[in-house]
């Protein structure tokens, strides 16, 4: 279980924009992972996913560490962001593009298409 | 498969003047939209809500009746 913990506090700390989810960005096995990869897409921002659908333990560990049982899960800059539900109207707000201008401000990284 | 009064009354258990909303997304009645209206989210993060929402509907997710869920919260005031 440390070792997973680890391994999960690596990623986070590793990935600005970070999805854990069902299938890849290639092979997306989940409609709402799906969703999540073409959210992203839409902003341009580089983000990575991790497919965890057949790590039952690493799963049980996100779940616990996020109070959050269901997937896809996105953090931003180590923070827990829930899913697509909570993201769209942040988004709607505009309060998610000012969050990732933030989040990727000094790391030479722009968006590769016009932020909606 | 599931119903929007079973949904409602579960919800209602631990939200007592939600007004509940279910859409239909797939046809099978197990890929759903919810949407849920209580005061008791006033001052309550997105996230949080969803908690309480994910909490109330739990058993439904474990024995499967659910499947997908997307969710909606508001308060009384908006």
């Amino acid at each position: 279980m440390t070792d997973l913990r680890d391994e999960i506090a690596r990623e986070i700390a590793d990935n600005t924009i970070l999805v854990y989810g069902k299938g890849t960005k290639d092979a997306p096995r989940c409609g709402f992972t799906l969703e999540t990869i073409q959210f992203f897409n839409a902003f341009g921002y580089p983000f990575e996913v991790v497919d965890v659908l057949e790590n039952v333990p690493k799963r049980q560990a996100l779940a616990e560490l996020t109070d959050w049982p269901t997937l896809p899960k996105v953090f931003i800059k180590g923070q827990f962001y829930g899913d697509t539900d909570i993201l769209e109207p942040m988004a709607r707000s505009g309060e998610l593009g000012t969050l990732l201008e933030s989040a990727f401000a000094g790391s030479g990284v722009s968006p590769t298409i016009q932020l909606r | 498969m599931i119903d929007e009064a079973t949904i409602a009354g579960m919800l209602r258990a631990t939200l007592p003047d939600a007004e509940v909303r279910v859409s239909d997304l797939t046809g099978t009645m197990d890929h759903l939209e919810v949407f849920v209206r209580a005061s008791v989210f006033a001052g309550v993060s997105p996230l949080d809500r969803h908690r309480m929402v994910e909490r109330a509907l739990a058993p439904a997710r474990a024995d499967g009746r659910i499947h997908a869920l997307q969710i909606r919260t508001a308060t009384p005031e908006g």
